[in-house]
């Protein structure tokens, strides 16, 4: 988790600075990212699936309020992971661009991270209410 | 290794499990059917899944560059209803593995033949072919998933150069 969020925030922090780093910086750190990214949401499901096992037939019922913030987990993580590949696609492509890359790649980029940052907030405050709620 | 390989086949090995355990939790089914594993076999399987689908995906891939070609991503569509039965077949294969080695620790071995081995033949080309079939249904639906993401990307229509 820290992984992905922290690398999500620090793609975002290098592609909002003013003046920008060059293009092309960005998006190498951003496709370096893109690698561990999905290493990390393999090993979050494995785990969290290996977590949810570890309840066994004592987990909630899905109707108790438990139950309902974990759903809203569970979902938001699968539209992350969804979300997620065309981010991967885009910097890739950007990756793979012949000319040099325009101010335009950054601030796509940054959209890009944001929302992944914004989407990795909410699922961090979910996971917390779940443990703690 | 490539990054596009890698994302999809992480893709479909997460998404596919995360659907299976949201439906099923939704469904109340979940706490019951968690209840037979234990934390080591639901990593270990989900290992095993995540492998056999970068296998896969890789070889649907192989050739093919999804990135800059329209017509490879249509050729990709095509492959998706093969290498999704292969993969259903390769993990089907490796659960039986698993649960034909553990029958055989946890049994007599004049009983090995004909109380697990036996049986175990019997079963098996027909759990191939169901495991074939629903690999290759999985398989094309995240065919169409995957491409309705490249075209989320800026990846539809005819091949072009990536924009700058």
């Amino acid at each position: 988790m820290a992984t992905a969020f922290g690398g999500a925030v620090t793609v975002l922090a290098l592609a909002a600075r003013p003046v920008g780093e060059a293009p092309g910086a960005v998006v190498a750190v951003a496709i370096r990212y893109e690698w561990l990214f999905w290493a990390a949401a393999g090993v979050l499901a494995m785990t969290g699936i290996g977590n949810l096992a570890a309840f066994g037939a004592g987990l909630s019922e899905p109707a108790s309020p438990w139950g309902t913030t974990l759903m809203l987990k569970l979902g938001s993580v699968l539209g992350l992971v969804i979300l997620s590949l065309p981010r991967t696609l885009a910097v890739a492509r950007l990756s793979q661009s012949s000319g040099d890359l325009a101010s335009a790649a950054v601030v796509r980029i940054r959209n890009l991270y944001g929302a992944t940052t914004g989407a990795f907030a909410l699922i961090l405050a979910l996971a917390i209410w779940l443990a703690h709620g | 290794m490539n990054l596009v390989t890698w994302s999809l086949a992480t893709f479909h090995a997460t998404t596919f499990v995360l659907a299976i355990v949201l439906f099923a939790y939704s469904r109340g089914g979940l706490g019951a059917a968690l209840g037979g594993l234990n934390t080591f076999v639901g990593l270990g399987l989900f290992v095993a899944l995540w492998a056999t689908t970068y296998f896969t995906t890789a070889r649907a891939l192989r050739g093919l560059d999804l990135v800059r070609s329209a017509r490879d991503r249509e050729a990709y569509a095509r492959r998706t209803v093969r290498w999704g039965a292969r993969n259903g077949m390769a993990f089907l294969a490796v659960l039986g593995v698993v649960a034909l080695s553990a029958a055989i620790a946890n049994t007599r071995p004049d009983q090995i033949g004909l109380g697990i081995l036996f049986p175990a033949l019997l079963i098996a080309p027909i759990a191939l072919v169901v495991s074939a079939a629903v690999g290759g249904a999985v398989g094309v639906i995240f065919g169409i998933i995957d491409l309705g993401l490249f075209a989320l990307a800026g990846m539809s229509g005819q091949d072009s150069e990536p924009t700058t």
